[in-house]
């Protein structure tokens, strides 16, 4: 362990955490606890508390770990035992430094990716006792601000950054009116009842990347698919609520989105490139409002373009000839299997393809998901230094273009690749789509 | 609406070729088709940005830069949002309001058609305005617009200002309720599901008051209790408020802070109310991913696994129909006994006043049909609309498309 680590991990101040800690009593501290611990949780807590035997063999699965040269804190076993152990064991009564130290190890070093439980015999979920941490977390009201943030962004206008309602259609107006340079009579349909899909987006999409909008619009038009977009709030398929334990503002949002693809009765929900959007809505969201499944079909990005692709409906006029290597996001494949899929798309589409490796549902890590990234500028150097195990992996790639189909994925990566100086450039899969696809509109038959 | 007495219920086809609009315009959106079916409009496009409204083969006088939000009205005109130099507003069957916008949308209506209203946004500040007449007060954010039946409007407003990422200011609670333009005087951390009473003049809503309290407010004063979760509150009578709360991990119906329904579920919500036999609905989930419809307390014998969009209820509340989704296909539950439609998608059912006939259209394999009772009526439109049932219950009104003609039938039930 480097000596300064110590220093480093407790470095980043965080205003909201600071305060939240200073309006705490110790009172309130063991009945948050007491009451999550022992009132939220079943079988399968106590399960996992009584099964894990501090063996570590799940401790090389966590980039954490390899990123800090193996320090045994960042196993995910010791992540358990500095807090939900240690709570357990004090019956709550835990002080205020013990709490800084549990926010940031369920808020920043853990990006709650699954990775390990896939080692563990026993099949133990680190990222579900993170995620109790941080549900604690948030009913002390000591949530890193910048996440914390856009939840309170989700709670009152249904998207994770305050993107307003006016600005929202505007948006899509106005990529419409650019995406008539492809096809004259390019249209994203507004609210069409009873459209086959309803194609929705994150809100980083209009607020900085409305380009993606643009291509998605082309795709479904040269595709001739039958779509519309909502209008109204509900059209954010991002849950930033299921990361910080908000469950309940996470249901509501949930709630918002499958009642407004509900009221366009269209059949199915086409997302964008998202890997926690994707698990909230078939995994966490759904649940926590007694619905087993996604009520209405949610289709991933990479499961619609591979359908274009192989019915005919996009036809691609030149493969992309750079050397790309693919990114598996976790949500995507380690918790829905879509990775062969993804290569899929990549074989059609381009020509030079390198795995990195380890790949598919061993992939490692981007280091920004499960909420990291969204803590925001202050732990940033931080989250530099526990990527570096993904800054060798791709490295290791020697790959000229890095193709990740996931928002927080893209973006992660991308601050990996400046940090440590990957002369990469990174895409998404529809990125590549748009570039080779041919620009013209699907007929059948022809 | 509520002049169907008025309409043709003796010509049995009435048609519209709208095929060969596309012919004479550049583009033409989707179909809006008026309630008496006599009107079938859509935005076209006339030239590189002007567009227009088509009524029945005949423009609007004026083009536009752009329009959206093309809708039908009950008196069986025609509204759209409408944009020129760089200015939004209202145009009803042509003619402009004289308020004009930087933006315009979220356009309701009421079921009467006498009052239209929107979300504008101008300067960087926002209201509603109703029938050409916007709020005197304006405010930096704005969600949740509501229209009542009777042309009140009300929507959450931003009283407070708030810096980027302040979560500080945010804990203080910066929300509060605008009723016509002026807001109450209480924050809440949020607002949520504002709900009018039948005259306009009463509401109520949801609120969370910290990160773990939710409650109900009606006109601004909050329920003693707190919950662990609250969805839409409606007016029983004018006094009384239900609301689906979550308490020990179920949720229950409340009115007006007391306990009124004694079961817990797993899920409970759309309140749904017959006025005439005061019978209370609520879409419910008996256990975890087991859904069914809750009359007064009493759940019906109903298999769902997936999903209850909506129930619906005559007026003379006999008969309650619900739209729900079992193993991936959409099916209708008349009173308790499910059809046989296993459709791909289903829209909203008309129902006859007395409750005897339920009429609903659906759409399979891409093709649209019309169901009544249980048996298909009417089939292979390229797209029909909401069915409407004649004063006397004798005939129905069918609106569609087919082979590019817009056809108006009448048929016999
Ligand atoms: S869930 Fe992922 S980040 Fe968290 S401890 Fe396990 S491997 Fe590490
Ligand atoms: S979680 Fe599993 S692998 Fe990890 S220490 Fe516990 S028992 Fe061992
Ligand atoms: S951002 Fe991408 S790789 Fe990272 S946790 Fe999410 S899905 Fe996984």
């Amino acid at each position: 362990m480097n000596e300064n680590d110590a220093e480093i991990i407790e470095e980043a101040t965080d205003e909201a955490v600071e305060k939240g800690l200073e309006r705490l009593t110790s009172e309130r501290i063991s009945e948050v606890i007491n009451q999550v611990l022992h009132k939220e949780t079943g079988a399968r807590f106590k399960a996992y508390v009584d099964t894990c035997m501090r063996c570590g063999l799940c401790s090389d699965a966590c980039s954490y770990f390899l990123s800090n040269d193996r320090d045994p804190r960042f196993s995910p076993a010791a992540k358990v035992k500095q807090t939900i152990w240690e709570m357990l064991d004090k019956k709550g009564k835990v002080s205020k430094d013990f709490l800084r130290r549990a926010v940031h190890i369920a808020h920043l070093e853990c990006n709650v990716c699954r990775r390990c439980s896939m080692y563990c015999p026993f099949g133990i979920d680190m990222a579900y006792m993170m995620l109790l941490v941080r549900r604690i977390c948030h009913k002390l009201e000591i949530t890193p601000q910048y996440i914390q943030d856009t939840v309170n962004s989700h709670s009152v206008t249904m998207n994770q950054m305050w993107v307003k309602e006016d600005e929202w259609i505007d948006t899509l107006q106005w990529q419409e009116e650019d995406g008539r340079e492809e096809f004259e009579d390019l249209r994203i349909p507004l609210d069409k009842q009873g459209a086959d899909i309803m194609y929705s987006v994150i809100a980083p999409e209009p607020k900085f990347q409305a380009g993606l909008i643009y291509q998605a619009a082309v795709i479904m038009h040269a595709a001739g698919m039958n779509w519309t977009m909502p209008s109204r709030p509900g059209w954010d398929n991002s849950n930033m609520a299921m990361f910080t334990g908000d469950n309940e503002i996470s249901g509501r949002i949930a709630r918002t989105f499958f009642e407004t693809a509900a009221k366009l009765n269209v059949k199915r929900i086409v997302m964008g490139e998202c890997g926690h959007a994707f698990r909230s809505t078939y995994d966490v969201g759904n649940r926590q409002l007694a619905w087993t499944m996604a009520p209405i079909e949610v289709v991933h990005a990479i499961e619609f373009y591979h359908e274009l692709l192989t019915a005919g409906r996009i036809t691609i006029k030149e493969k992309f000839s750079k050397k790309v290597t693919l990114h598996d996001p976790c949500n995507v494949s380690r918790g829905r299997g879509l990775h062969d899929m993804a290569r899929k798309i990549v074989a059609m589409t381009c020509s030079d393809f390198v795995e990195m490796t380890p790949n598919r549902e061993h992939n490692l890590c981007c280091g920004a998901g499960g909420g990291v990234i969204n803590c925001g500028p202050p732990y940033k150097k931080e989250r530099m230094r526990n990527n570096r195990a993904k800054a060798e992996q791709l490295a290791a790639t020697g790959a000229e273009v890095l193709i990740a189909p996931c928002h927080n994925c893209h973006s992660g990566l991308e601050d990996i690749i400046h940090h440590y100086n990957l002369n990469m450039e990174v895409k998404f899969l529809g990125d590549v789509l748009f570039e080779t696809m041919e620009k013209k509109i699907y007929r059948p038959g022809e | 609406m509520g002049n169907e007495a008025s309409w043709d219920w003796n010509t049995d086809l009435k048609e519209i070729p709208v095929e060969e609009w596309k012919e004479r315009f550049n583009w033409v959106e989707d179909f809006q088709i008026s309630p008496d079916g006599e009107s079938v409009a859509s935005i076209v496009n006339v030239d590189e940005t002007a567009f227009q409204v088509c009524v029945n083969g005949e423009v609007w006088d004026n083009a536009y830069e752009k329009i959206w939000g093309l809708k039908a009205l009950p008196d069986n005109g025609f509204s759209a949002l409408v944009y020129d130099g760089e200015e939004w507003t209202l145009a009803r069957d042509g003619e402009e309001w004289s308020g004009r916008f930087d933006f315009i949308w979220d356009f309701q209506v009421t079921p009467d058609g006498k009052y239209l209203g929107l979300a504008f946004q101008k300067d960087s500040e926002y209201g509603m305005v109703v029938n050409d007449l916007p709020w005197d007060q304006t405010y930096t954010n704005m969600a949740g617009m509501t229209l009542s039946d009777t042309g009140t409007s009300a929507a959450v407003v931003q009283a407070a200002p708030m810096k980027a990422a302040d979560v500080d200011s945010f804990k203080e609670g910066l929300f509060s309720v605008a009723l016509n333009g002026t807001a109450f005087d209480h924050t809440f951390l949020n607002i949520w599901d504002l709900s009018f009473d039948a005259t306009g003049r009463r509401l109520a809503w949801g609120v969370r008051l910290n990160r773990e309290a939710y409650t109900v407010a009606r006109d601004d004063i909050v329920w003693d209790r707190t919950f662990q979760g609250v969805w839409k509150p409606v007016f029983l009578t004018p006094e009384n408020v239900l609301a689906p709360v979550r308490e020990s991990g179920k949720w229950k119906l409340f009115r007006d802070n007391e306990p009124f329904w004694k079961r817990g579920y797993d899920q409970l919500w759309k309140i749904t109310l017959s006025p005439a036999k005061g019978d209370i609905a609520a879409v419910v989930a008996d256990s975890f991913g087991k859904w069914t419809v809750a009359v007064n307390d009493r759940t019906w014998d109903l298999t769902c696994d997936t999903m209850i969009s909506d129930i619906f209820y005559s007026a003379d509340g006999s008969c309650l129909a619900a739209v729900f989704k079992h193993k991936g296909l959409w099916n209708l539950s008349v009173n308790q006994t499910p059809w046989t439609l296993f459709a791909d998608k289903i829209f909203t059912p008309g129902i006859s006043p007395d409750g005897s006939l339920v009429a609903v259209v659906i759409e399979k394999q891409g093709k649209y049909h019309l169901a009544v009772n249980n048996r298909i009526i009417a089939g292979d439109y390229d797209f029909l609309t909401a069915p409407v049932f004649s004063p006397d219950q004798s005939k129905i009104l069918v609106k569609g498309i087919e082979k590019g003609i817009y056809k108006r039938r009448i048929l016999s039930v």
